[in-house]
């Protein structure tokens, strides 16, 4: 008894013991009252189950007339699968969603893209069995995620605030009304004069004259969105630039952005911000840090389908090293799969030794190391190269950069003749050169990538790295052995896990792994992603330029994309003899967007103050750690924001401190074009087009309130050039009007349907009528003209896809990334920390956990022994709020704890515990979890909501009382930390990226 | 858990299951689930017969499961199924004892058993085998008293508190009646849950029982359950085993009524 209570049955109620005694009562009670027949249901014996779609007699398919089926794009998460929509012909309601089979999100294998629809049901059946190969599948919150749509607490008028910000009081008013106000301003409130988008559309007048590296006054308008869901670069080119802003951020910064930048970093890119994914089916052995397939990640569904189908049919054994035990494992995967167990933020120190056990022992693929440049690999037929042998300048002006030609080629030593030559010219470069050496007359000291790498590495000893890392150094030794033990299939995955201090320099640490071995472009290694047809700028349009187009000019809100050592204030202060550090606060000059520095920079008018922030389904009060910090900063307009106006369908914990809410279409309901993230490696393309009437209200053109048709009607209230007439060029010169989405998502659809030597088939009557295309024919034919049936082919298979045949040439990925992989980054390694002046590492490095200057964050003081750590839900997700069903799979969230440390403090199994951090304090419920780490306490993100219906609204003064099972749970982000070496309230994130740190939070905890 | 005690668990299983697939007992189910009348099996209603050469089985193949609760998802919407009612879930399990832990899925459903003792139990009929070996209740004929729920060794049952009567997983029959797969099935993620027809040696279902040790749940219930799992782990065979059901006691700390959240909700 006492060992079977050791199989802890994981979260939620539906055992089937509880079933077993309720169930008996629940007849019991029936029994005894002989309660009178309930209502009947449709079949006797079918119960209440759904008509099937169509019949399948011996392969013959026959559709349902009930029912059009129709592709789509899922919302529930930021991974976007591509799905079939069943609709009720009559109710014009939801009744199921399918994975689509031509999408490779959805399927794998997935079907042809030449198939007919009708055979893709047939293929999708019990016939021939062949169901079970390409079934295409949704997740728990894609099968549910359509009770989104008709959620009582939807926004689907235009709302503005009465009361004080953040009282959740709002009264409806017309779309008309709202633009205006936003447009022109005035005293909008009764809290005196507000100003209106209009006083600062101008993209000539400088912001701030004694600083005139800030840019325009335009650049006092702020715009946050969230994943791309398919019309990011709609508002962004069209909107942001049309506006002449520099200042639209994502949500990377809350999300993923040290991996990203991390992987930016590796990959030499930070512009484009590429990044890897294993090639898991052909994967040998699969390294997971700080992320784990199968529990989250993205793909996530893809991504578990691949997992384990590899580690059941083909050759994958992986190691997940995480704080969690997670869904990645499984005992009946057996010997295939294997947990690590690690401290939050472990990951770096254990990284580095791996990385210092494998050149020590010289197990790394040295005559890979040794390609110097893409001519050399092309010759040498391999399948990337790293710049392991260029050589970085230490010292004079020119510290930290590459010795280059005139040309700005790098030059390396030959190994063939010990000389100095272009990396081009030379077939293997010497990884190991260190000293002086002469170029055009001139001397310079200078040390190879790798030996910058290896001096780092070698900066710690295994034991302190075990130390470090709380990994025995037995088990770092065989992990790095195991890694370097099957060729180039190996593979490194990492993700959140990383959203710590030190997230910047772990991921690149892991990366660096995957060089060592010569894993990129390599079947079973890593791949940046199979690409897409052109979509925006392809063959007939640029839907992205347009006439009077703004580049983003000065400084960003959130001081990214830029170096301090550029600003004004950097040469006031050198010009006058002052040293130039600190600065104010510190710059990013290598991260791409930091949508968490927005509200704290403008806060602190450094660089300056906002006018107004315009917030796209953004919510990063839910999504940043610390925030709670910045809610004051919110709710008093004067401090930060002046005016906000949320484009959203739901009041969020974010959005209920907007001024103005516009309505949002929900999932289908609107256009887009989306192509996966990654871990895919094949060409791939979704589209979604409205296949369900929006309920929102209507603009006077018919057109329902959504973001696309809000910036089209705002931008041209406020003269933009984006949009109207005129507004789209074609690539032989004619212009077309934008004054509907459709204008330019039709367009975009054109241009994939046609892209490459051979463009798609067209339609079919037949197939038009299958899927319910036959009411966009109108538009298609006036938009798209003689190409209008390759069009509604592309839309009636959700996309255009690639063959799975076209991945591999050989060992070799055919979508392969060209650039060389940095050993050294010479942009990390040139940049400096602005607040210390500190030159950062331009190789992985270990870092303890920071605060932004440097100083230590301390565990264990006064009693703050153990780290908090977030992860992933496999079934919540933070869009999913709304969705009653879901949480009858997945009820709440609980404080995880490992039962040894439970017992440490006194806490038992279901108790309610409060877990406090240095700034704020949460209760919650402990749940006994063994697969935890005992130096830590975990939580599932996705419980302990304050939007979306969890909390109390006001609208036109009727009251909607938030729901309590939208509430329950345990909400991490607000133990947060501040960051007191920053300026004003900041909230703690990396010290080089500035990403959000929500992993590895000093906590203790106790028994209420 | 350690090695050795995992081998032996293992070994243990695969006896069990090599003596279950002994018995070779795949044939539709025995008269006495047919003895009383029902007017939709009388008419030959096909609902009610069933694909009469054809023995539906599902195969659990856990090492792909990976727990993502997506036929739990796909089944509540598919299926319409009440409120806190559920005809298949997926328990999570943690094994052994830290660092040693293992993660453990047990899918479960309806067993749709050969020797189904919900049937033999029913005083009316309204719960019978179709010809193809799926159990279903007509719910024109139940009326709910119950004692099929009590019944079944799996707790697989449910009161329907919208059509007063027993109701319960029905392998998606009308799905299966039009030639297509369960919703369970065709969103399964991981691949891991394989029904067909063992009656055909070339299925799917029967190639994987050919070639792995599989096994049932709770095997001592003389059921014979006709849903079998590949790589089971022997310590949750007997169903799920728990400290508490910390839900439960979220719901009541949160301050659901338990009309809002407990299955007696009706």
């Amino acid at each position: 008894m006492e060992k079977s209570r050791r199989n802890f049955l994981l979260g939620t109620g539906v055992a089937a013991t509880s079933l077993s005694l309720v169930g008996y009562s629940d007849t019991l009670k029936h029994t005894l009252t002989l309660s009178d027949r309930g209502v009947k249901a449709k079949d006797s014996i079918y119960v209440n189950a759904a008509l099937p779609e169509c019949k399948v007699v011996d392969g013959d398919v026959s559709l349902s007339k009930k029912f059009t089926i129709t592709p789509s794009v899922c919302n529930g998460c930021t991974t976007h699968c591509a799905v079939r929509v069943k609709i009720d012909n009559e109710s014009k309601k939801v009744v199921r969603i399918f994975g689509n089979p031509y999408s490779l999100l959805s399927s794998d294998p997935w079907i042809n893209y030449k198939t007919p629809l009708k055979e893709s049901f047939k293929l999708l059946s019990a016939y021939k069995e062949s169901g079970l190969e390409v079934r295409s599948t949704v997740c728990a919150r894609g099968n549910l995620v359509h009770e989104k749509l008709n959620d009582p607490f939807r926004v689907t008028k235009p709302l503005k605030r009465v009361g004080k910000r953040g009282e959740n009081k709002w009264q409806t008013i017309s779309i008309e009304q709202l633009i205006q106000e936003v447009v022109n301003g005035g005293d909008l409130f009764g809290e005196g004069n507000v100003e209106g988008l209009k006083a600062f559309c101008d993209t000539k007048t400088p912001l701030d004259p004694n600083n005139p590296d800030y840019g325009p006054l335009a650049n006092k308008l702020c715009i946050l969105g969230t994943g791309d869901e398919g019309r990011q670069n709609f508002i962004v080119h069209r909107f942001s630039l049309g506006f002449g802003t520099a200042n639209f951020m994502g949500h990377t910064a809350t999300c993923g952005l040290s991996m990203r930048s991390g992987e930016a970093a590796y990959l030499n890119d930070f512009v484009k911000y590429p990044h890897l994914k294993p090639d898991f089916e052909h994967c040998e052995y699969l390294l997971n840090i700080a992320t784990a397939p199968a529990q989250a990640g993205n793909p996530f569904k893809r991504q578990a389908k691949l997992l384990a189908h590899a580690r059941v049919e083909k050759n994958l054994h992986y190691t997940t090293v995480t704080p969690t035990l997670t869904n990645s494992d499984a005992f009946a995967a057996q010997n295939r799969s294997s947990w690590v167990p690690i401290k939050p933020g472990g990951d770096l120190a254990l990284v580095m030794g791996m990385i210092r056990y494998i050149i020590e022992n010289r197990r790394y693929n040295e005559e890979y190391l040794c390609i110097p440049s893409e001519d050399s690999q092309n010759k040498l037929n391999d399948v990337s190269h790293t710049n392991a042998s260029h050589l970085v300048i230490q010292s004079g002006e020119k510290e930290g950069f590459f010795l280059v030609d005139e040309k700005g080629e790098a030059l390396v030593i030959d190994t063939s003749d010990n000389t100095l030559k272009p990396a081009s010219l030379v077939l293997q470069g010497d990884i190991y050169f260190e000293g002086e050496v002469s170029y055009l007359g001139e001397n310079y000291s200078v040390k190879s990538s790798f030996n910058l790498l290896k001096e780092n590495a070698f900066a710690l000893s295994l034991d302190e790295y075990a130390k470090e890392s709380g990994i025995a150094k037995d088990t770092i030794q065989e992990l790095a052995v195991e890694f370097t033990s099957h060729g180039r299939a190996v593979a490194t995955d990492c993700h959140g896990g990383t959203m710590h201090t030190t997230g910047f320099y772990t991921t690149y640490a892991i990366m660096m792994l995957g060089a060592l071995v010569g894993n990129l472009n390599h079947k079973g290694g890593m791949s940046a992603g199979g690409g897409k047809f052109k979509n925006f700028d392809g063959a007939k349009y640029n839907l992205l330029a347009y006439k009077g187009k703004n580049k983003p000019q000065g400084t960003r809100i959130d001081r990214a994309r830029k170096p301090y050592e550029k600003s004004s204030e950097y040469k006031r202060k050198v010009e006058s003899g002052q040293n130039p550090y600190p600065a104010k606060d510190n710059w990013y000059p290598f991260t791409n967007a930091l949508q968490t520095e927005v509200i704290t920079s403008s806060a602190n008018e450094y660089p300056y103050k906002l006018g107004a922030l315009i917030s796209w389904n953004a919510n990063f009060i839910y999504a940043q750690s610390g925030s709670k910090n910045l809610e004051p900063l919110l709710k008093d307009p004067k401090k930060a924001v002046p005016l906000f106006v949320a484009i959203d369908p739901f009041i969020n914990e974010t959005s209920k401190f907007a001024d103005y809410i516009v309505p949002d279409s929900v999932l289908f309901e609107t256009w887009g074009v989306v192509s996966p993230w990654s871990g895919y490696l094949t060409k791939a393309n979704h589209v979604r087009f409205p296949i369900l009437e929006s309920p929102n209200a209507k603009f006077a053109n018919g057109e329902p309130i959504s973001m696309d048709s809000f910036i089209i009607e705002l931008g041209k209230a406020l003269g933009l050039k984006s949009f109207g007439e005129n507004a789209i060029a074609s690539k032989d010169g004619q212009f077309y009007p934008l004054h509907k989405p459709e204008d330019f998502y039709l367009r975009a659809f054109e241009n994939i349907a046609i892209d490459g030597k051979e463009p798609v088939s067209e339609i079919s009557d037949e197939e038009l009528q299958i899927c319910g295309l036959e009411k966009y024919i109108a538009s298609l034919q006036s938009i798209c003209k003689e190409n209008w049936r390759r069009v509604a082919y592309v839309m009636s298979r959700g996309g255009r896809f690639a063959s799975k045949q076209s991945a591999y040439d050989g060992d070799k990925m055919n979508a392969s990334y060209k650039k060389a992989i940095a050993i050294y980054n010479e942009k990390v390694g040139t940049s400096k920390n602005a607040l210390t002046g500190e030159r950062y590492s331009g190789t992985p490095k270990y870092y303890p956990s920071r605060y932004c200057d440097g100083t230590k964050i301390k565990v264990g003081k006064n009693g703050y022994e153990l780290l908090a750590f977030s992860y992933k839900s496999n079934v919540l997700s933070s869009a999913t709020a709304a969705l009653e069903k879901l949480r009858e799979i997945r009820y709440t969230t609980y404080i995880d704890i490992n039962p040894a440390t439970a017992k440490k403090y006194g806490i038992s199994h279901g108790d309610e515990v409060m877990l406090s951090s240095f700034e704020q304090s949460i209760k919650g419920i402990a749940r006994f979890k063994e697969g935890t780490h005992p130096l830590s306490v975990g939580v599932e993100h996705g419980g302990g909501r304050e939007g979306e219906g969890a909390v109390h609204v006001k609208i036109d003064g009727k009251s909607f009382e938030g729901k309590i099972e939208r509430k329950s749970g345990v909400f991490l982000n607000k133990l947060g930390l501040l960051d007191h070496t920053k300026l004003g309230i900041a909230t703690l994130s990396d010290f080089a990226v500035g990403s959000n740190a929500r992993q590895a939070i000093p906590v203790k905890i106790e028994k209420i | 858990m350690s090695e050795e005690k995992s081998s032996v668990k293992r070994r243990d299983f695969v006896k069990k299951t090599s003596a279950l697939l002994g018995i070779a007992a795949f044939s539709a189910t025995g008269a006495k689930a047919f003895s009383l009348t029902n007017p939709g099996r009388e008419k030959k209603d096909k609902r009610h017969i069933g694909q009469e050469t054809k023995r539906f089985v599902m195969v659990m193949d856990l090492r792909k499961c990976v727990g993502c609760q997506a036929c739990s998802a796909a089944c509540k919407n598919e299926n319409n199924v009440p409120k806190e009612k559920y005809r298949t879930y997926v328990p999570e399990y943690e094994l052994g004892v830290f660092p040693d832990v293992r993660k453990a899925f047990l899918p479960q459903l309806c067993n749709h058993c050969a020797e189904p003792s919900c049937v033999s139990v029913c005083p009316t009929g309204a719960t019978f085998a179709r010809k193809d070996g799926v159990v279903v209740v007509d719910g024109d004929i139940c009326w709910g008293c119950g004692y099929c729920i009590n019944a079944c060794p799996y707790d697989k049952r449910y009161f329907n508190p919208q059509t007063n009567v027993a109701d319960k997983c029905t392998f998606c029959a009308h799905r299966l009646d039009a030639g297509l797969l369960p919703a369970c099935v065709e969103s399964c993620v991981g691949g891991a849950r394989i029904s067909g027809d063992i009656n055909d040696s070339n299925s799917e279902v029967s190639k994987l029982l050919k070639q792995f040790p599989a096994t049932v749940l709770k095997p001592e219930s003389g059921n014979q359950p006709r849903v079998f799992y590949i790589g089971l782990n022997g310590e949750i065979q007997g169903l799920p085993f728990s400290l508490g059901l910390l839900d439960d006691k979220v719901k009541q700390k949160d301050g659901l009524t338990p009309k809002e959240w407990s299955s007696k909700g009706v």
